[in-house]
């Protein structure tokens, strides 16, 4: 009884490492492919201009604007960056009928595009700068 | 439901499933005098298991797969070493219950205390005392004079060394400005290392020393400016290779075993000799668990584990197992490559090539690859101050897995 118990386990025991190994690089492949430079492929993103190095805290190279995005500090954005210099809730970028509009979200030191401080809503071109905190991106829309 | 259960999709289960089924093999094994203590040991153990992988997730927000991974490796040693011999396999569930406390622990002190690059000479002078500790008061177990009893329990001090060995290189590597300003500091770092591995010699622990030597090799080569200090030490070492396998005898048995064990079957190469068959008898899918005879083999349940689990489990699940070590490896170098602290990104190779090298010189020497030097294999081979020590560097590699610098920037600003 015991023999044949433990014959049909020997198959199933390599079965389900293989399974765990492969469900295993599963994973690590998914993790792999979302820092990837997917992003790039999309047509309108930002880009980051400052050298990445030398910024102290986690930032990606590029965050694709397919859908509308809010950034800032806490983890409730669908971008957060870690930079003390930016608020909780920063800015959002929101699209509409094609164009591309940020609204700063009453940030303490403020954002700017092009190198002035928006009060209000403003309507991104491509190759537009905008700067919050320490970082700059530059707004990239490709037709 | 069942179908979720046993998806690919979630690893954890898997861990589980095969848990549960190491458990009704070896409680079927004796049906006519049942062990209620091992079941009962086992369900805790997948509790424990299953909890702490869950846990984790929540806790740290760095690298989940190589606690995955480890559990996965500890669960194929526990199944064995039960089989083997069942009264070690309750302790190794013991062990490895503090095993995960001590991840946890080392997870937790290591992340908020701040500080850890600037203690070079600490972790010198607590190796050397360690070390010095170990050859007086040391006592020899399997030809090797590097265990420290205490009463009733018995630790490898060296194993902690191994930990602090890889802090006193990081911490020298991340301060290089400070300490080399003579231009000398990489030979006094040499010089260390060299000590180091003296007296691993002195203890006759020659598959530690080698690990020593090569875990310092690796981060010389990532970090060392002065290029010429490498080809120094490579040929260092190879002098002092060759010369110990003219001078030490314990040394010259290693090498005439590998050559060819079978013309001293009946002696010194007996352990390496029955390996082989057991490896050979098992075939691609082994004889089965609890079929195989992997207790013919001198401590079949710490260094020669793997023999066993080829013998019993297959030559599969042996790949398998290497392959787990791949990974693993693998994650612990993404994780040195993406960590911005640079002393945690020295501590995060020198951890994960201390696994990797580990496995490898075990798994050669089994297979009478390359000589045979007597150490464990990290997770599954059975021993206390190994698991635990494994668990604490995991659980280093864990913290390391992290963003560390952004908290620091936020406490500035």
């Amino acid at each position: 009884m015991y023999n044949i118990l433990s014959l049909v386990f020997k198959y199933l025991f390599i079965l389900i490492i293989y399974l765990f190994m492969f469900s295993i690089i599963r994973l690590i492949y998914l993790d792999i492919k979302g820092m990837g430079l997917s992003t790039y492929v999309k047509d309108t993103y930002l880009k980051l201009i400052n050298q990445k190095d030398t910024l102290p805290f986690k930032i990606k190279e590029v965050y694709s604007l397919e859908e509308d995005i809010t950034i800032g500090r806490s983890k409730n954005n669908t971008i957060t960056i870690k930079d003390p210099y930016i608020s909780k809730n920063h800015l959002s970028i929101v699209k509409d009928e094609g164009d591309y509009y940020l609204e700063d979200l009453g940030s303490a030191n403020g954002t700017y595009v092009n190198g002035d401080r928006i009060m209000d809503v403003v309507r991104l071109k491509n190759g537009d700068t905008i700067r919050l905190g320490q970082v700059d991106f530059i707004f990239v829309k490709r037709n | 439901m069942f179908k979720k259960l046993i998806s690919y999709r979630v690893p954890r289960n898997l861990l589980v499933l095969i848990y549960l089924m190491g458990l009704m093999l070896l409680f079927s094994q004796n049906i006519e005098e049942p062990d209620m203590f091992t079941l009962v040991s086992g369900l805790a153990l997948v509790l424990i298991i299953y909890v702490s992988n869950f846990i984790l997730v929540r806790v740290s927000p760095g690298d989940h797969y190589i606690f995955l991974i480890v559990t996965m490796l500890i669960s194929l040693g526990i199944i064995m070493i039960y089989r083997i011999n069942p009264s070690l396999g309750a302790k190794q569930v013991v062990w490895v219950s503090m095993g995960i406390v001590a991840f946890f622990a080392s997870y937790l002190t290591v992340k908020n205390i701040s500080g850890w690059d600037e203690w070079i000479r600490f972790y010198g002078i607590a190796s050397l005392i360690l070390f010095i500790i170990t050859l007086i008061f040391g006592s020899t177990i399997g030809g090797a004079r590097n265990w420290i009893k205490i009463s009733r329990f018995s630790f490898q001090p060296a194993e902690i060394i191994k930990l602090l060995f890889i802090f006193f290189i990081a911490s020298y590597y991340n301060n290089e400005d400070k300490y080399n300003l003579d231009k000398k500091g990489g030979y006094k770092i040499l010089i260390a290392v060299y000590i180091f591995i003296g007296f691993l010699f002195l203890q006759k622990d020659l598959g530690t020393a080698l690990v020593f030597y090569l875990i310092f090799l690796v981060i010389q080569y990532v970090y060392e400016e002065n290029r010429r200090l490498i080809l120094y030490n490579i040929i260092l070492a190879a002098v002092g290779a060759i010369s110990s396998y003219f001078i030490f005898d314990h040394v010259k048995i290693r090498v005439e075993t590998w050559l060819n064990p079978w013309q001293f079957i009946d002696n010194k190469g007996y352990q390496i000799t029955q390996s082989l068959f057991a490896i050979a008898n098992g075939g691609f899918f082994g004889t089965g668990v609890g079929l195989g005879h992997p207790d013919f083999i001198p401590a079949v349940h710490t260094d020669f584990i793997f023999s066993a689990i080829c013998e019993e489990m297959g030559i599969f699940t042996g790949i398998a197992v290497m392959m787990l070590f791949l990974i693993l490896v693998y994650r612990g170098f993404k994780i040195a490559f993406s960590q911005e602290n640079k002393f945690f990104k020295i501590v995060a190779f020198g951890i994960s090539s201390l696994f990797g090298f580990q496995a490898f010189i075990i798994f050669g020497g089994v297979m009478k690859m390359i000589p045979l030097t007597g150490i464990t294999l990290p997770f599954i081979s059975y021993g206390g101050s190994s698991m635990i020590a494994s668990f604490i560097g995991l659980g280093i590699l864990q913290v390391a897995s992290e963003e560390l610098d952004i908290d620091e920037v936020e406490q500035d600003g």
